[in-house]
């Protein structure tokens, strides 16, 4: 790791922005670790805040291998993430109408099967089309899962939604009864405070644990198939789609693919969720979920999948931090709208005035190795070569 | 019945078709699909809404509605026409990007308008302050309940509509503005002065939906998310017309109204129709009016994309 051995070249090889946001990270973190230490934030809830992390992240991985690759519009990121979430309750919840008490393993893979087969129903009519049409269409489709989601009451238990979901590890041996078999632990970090570390806590470190393993798997996933020739392809159709049909690529096909595996990220982020929550309700399909999702990609920048996971994190300081604000009673309005408007004008500076966002892809588009071996200057100048080459 | 639910859909045909004129309009001039045209007929409405408190009756009605009313209509329209020029104006005008950056910008605009509506006046439905209107006496015998209400919003709209066909067909703005969706550039250099064109779009557009949405208001109720909610629809109708053609977001609003209203009919079909059993019907209920414009939408963009009215792309 460079960052140990060579501190100092490492920050100065960073870009302005991204030493910016270094800075915050770490600022943020230590924040953060205060916080825990002084027992101001229970742990708890700080890995529940980190699962949640989690999940944002999972959902902006999957809309920027939409958009931010091959500039896919997107508008359904809550309905793939409701689905999957659906997915894994009515399969795995003891209150589930429909089959119920399966393994959440079980659940998880129905989950991504409808998720894949909902993005081949919407990607059909609407791929072939101007890049808009998936837009208008895919915000319809959200909606028509939301009233399906809500109305269906045989199938899905309507408004009240599914409680009774087992926790990711149900019927693993070892894992499913750790929470209750781990002990319970006393710390003192600081004289004076005293954190008491018990079932509950062990049960969300488990739950991190899952987010990770997602977070970390789609994150190699992508990052591999970003740089491999199928990702460049990906790249030239958003950048011109002419170029790469003129280059003899089914665009069509591309699209496809990219489209259903977003999804399938988002429906991972919603069975995690479920896993994570122990309850799914309609109300977790508000489309404005789509639009937090949207705002961490533009934010950390489209294309990129670190700006996205860096994205997904800033979410969930806005959607939590602002939570804080309905204990302060000097402001006199509720907090949604302000949420509400907080989003829509870092969409609209965002697009105004940087639309690339703060890490924009870089150097992670190209092969380290290419870099490493490139040579600072060229064996010969130019002039000479063309000197050299040229007969006249 | 079916007279019922044709009346009905007439009425609220009226307002889609408002909305969708206004979404065509900009979407083949101003060049993206605008996210926030349902949030413009919000901001109409909630217009209109303040004026109306302010104004008051002013004395004499027609059709049920005071003066009064008739005045916040035009306030409706002229602060939607406002807000939409200085919205594009200040955000929209100095971006330097393609239509699929304004369309997310537009998402943000959406979003910064419903707030601003919800923490002035609050989530909660409210009404305009008239009275509330028996249906009309004479229709009754036939089924058909309407109020002078919904009269005076088709009249309305007509009026509006005929209006803007009048531009569009015999004013130098509406051959102007049919050039300019035809062909920005050749348009451009045939000396239109294309700023002002697009500028006399948005006013056009915003205005028409700003009052798509105060009748929507004196329809149904007000609350801020009212716009949005429709806003599929409208872009269901605009698909359904043809993007880009005026006359086909009139035909496809028409269409995506009555269908929409038309939805009870499914569950009942048997009892209208000859030779079926009288308990047969597509057990699809009110709650799916919405999403069967989404499926009637999808299903014009597999078969014919650039919808009923549509030129070749």
């Amino acid at each position: 790791m460079r960052v140990l051995s060579d501190p100092k070249g490492y920050w100065a090889d960073l870009t302005r922005s991204e030493q910016g946001v270094v800075a915050f990270i770490v600022a943020f973190a230590g924040l953060l670790l205060v916080g825990l230490l002084t027992g101001a934030l229970a742990p708890t809830y700080f890995l529940y805040l980190v699962g949640l992390a989690g999940m944002y992240a999972l959902l902006s991985f999957g809309l920027n291998s939409q958009w931010g690759f091959t500039g896919l519009i997107n508008f359904s990121v809550a309905a793939f993430f409701g689905i999957g979430a659906y997915g894994t309750a009515l399969m795995s919840a003891s209150s589930s109408p429909i089959a119920g008490d399966l393994l959440p393993i079980v659940g998880l893979v129905v989950a991504l099967v409808v998720a894949a087969l909902l993005a081949l129903a919407i990607g059909i009519p609407t791929l072939r089309l101007r890049a808009d049409y998936l837009a208008i269409a895919s915000l319809g489709l959200a909606e028509v899962v939301r009233l399906v989601v809500l109305n269906e009451r045989q199938f899905t238990n309507g408004s009240a939604g599914v409680r009774g979901i087992p926790p990711f590890f149900e019927g693993f041996p070892v894992l499913a009864d750790l929470p209750q078999m781990m002990p319970g632990l006393a710390i003192r970090p600081l004289p004076g405070t005293t954190i008491v570390l018990e079932t509950p806590f062990w049960g969300a470190l488990l739950n991190v644990v899952v987010v990770l393993g997602f977070v970390g798997v789609s994150y190699a996933v992508l990052r591999r198939a970003h740089r491999s020739p199928w990702g460049r392809v990906l790249r030239t159709i958003r950048s011109d789609e002419d170029l790469a049909r003129a280059l003899g690529k089914n665009t069509y096909g591309f699209k496809m693919q990219s489209f259903v595996l977003g999804s399938l990220i988002m429906a991972l982020a919603g069975v995690f969720y479920a896993h994570l929550n122990l309850f799914v309700s309609p109300g977790d399909l508000d489309p404005v979920t789509t639009f937090y999702v949207w705002v961490a990609v533009i934010l950390g920048g489209s294309g990129s999948n670190r700006g996205a996971l860096f994205g997904g994190f800033v979410i969930v300081g806005i959607r939590e931090g602002t939570r804080f604000l309905n204990e302060f009673a000097w402001i006199p309005i509720d907090v949604a709208p302000l949420r509400l408007l907080l989003i829509g004008v870092l969409i609209v500076v965002l697009m105004r005035y940087r639309p690339q966002g703060v890490l924009p892809p870089q150097r992670e588009l190209i092969w380290p190795k290419v870099v490493d071996e490139a040579p600072d200057r060229p064996d010969s100048g130019v002039r000479e070569a063309k000197v050299g080459g040229g007969d006249d | 019945m079916v007279f019922d639910y044709l009346a009905s859909g007439l009425v609220f045909s009226s307002i889609i078709v408002l909305g969708s004129i206004g979404l065509s309009l900009i979407y083949s001039i101003a060049d993206f699909a605008n996210f926030a045209h349902g949030d413009t007929m919000t901001v109409g409405a909630y217009a209109a809404f303040v004026t109306f408190g302010a104004v008051g009756g002013l004395g004499t009605s027609v059709l049920g509605l005071p003066i009064g009313f008739f005045v916040a209509l035009v306030a409706g329209i002229a602060v939607a026409a406002v807000v939409a020029v200085v919205t594009e104006k200040v955000v929209y005008d100095g971006m330097s990007a393609g239509s699929i950056e304004l369309l997310i910008t537009s998402i943000g605009i959406a979003f910064v308008y419903r707030a601003i509506i919800q923490i002035g006046f609050g989530a909660d439905f409210t009404r305009y302050e008239v009275q509330t209107l028996r249906p009309i006496e004479a229709l009754l015998p036939y089924g058909v309940r309407v109020t002078q209400h919904d009269v005076a919003i088709v009249l309305s709209a007509l009026v509006l509509v005929g209006s803007l066909h009048t531009l569009l067909q015999y004013s130098d703005l509406g051959r102007k503005m049919r050039a300019m969706a035809d062909n920005p550039d050749l348009a451009r250099v045939s000396g239109i002065r294309t700023d002002r064109v697009k500028l006399w779009t948005w006013i056009i557009g915003a205005g028409l939906a700003g009052s798509g949405g105060v009748f929507l208001g004196l329809y149904n109720q007000l609350s801020p998310r009212m716009g949005f909610n429709l806003l599929l629809l409208i872009f269901a109708a605009v698909i359904l017309g043809g993007i880009g053609s005026v006359y086909g977001a009139m035909l496809g609003g028409f269409l995506i109204g009555m269908i929409n209203q038309l939805t009870p009919v499914l569950t009942e079909l048997g009892a209208l129709l000859p030779l079926v059993p009288d308990s047969f019907g597509i057990p699809i209920g009110i709650e799916y009016a919405n999403a069967i414009a989404f499926v009637i939408m999808v299903a014009v963009l597999l078969v014919r994309p650039n919808g009923i009215a549509g030129e070749a792309t």
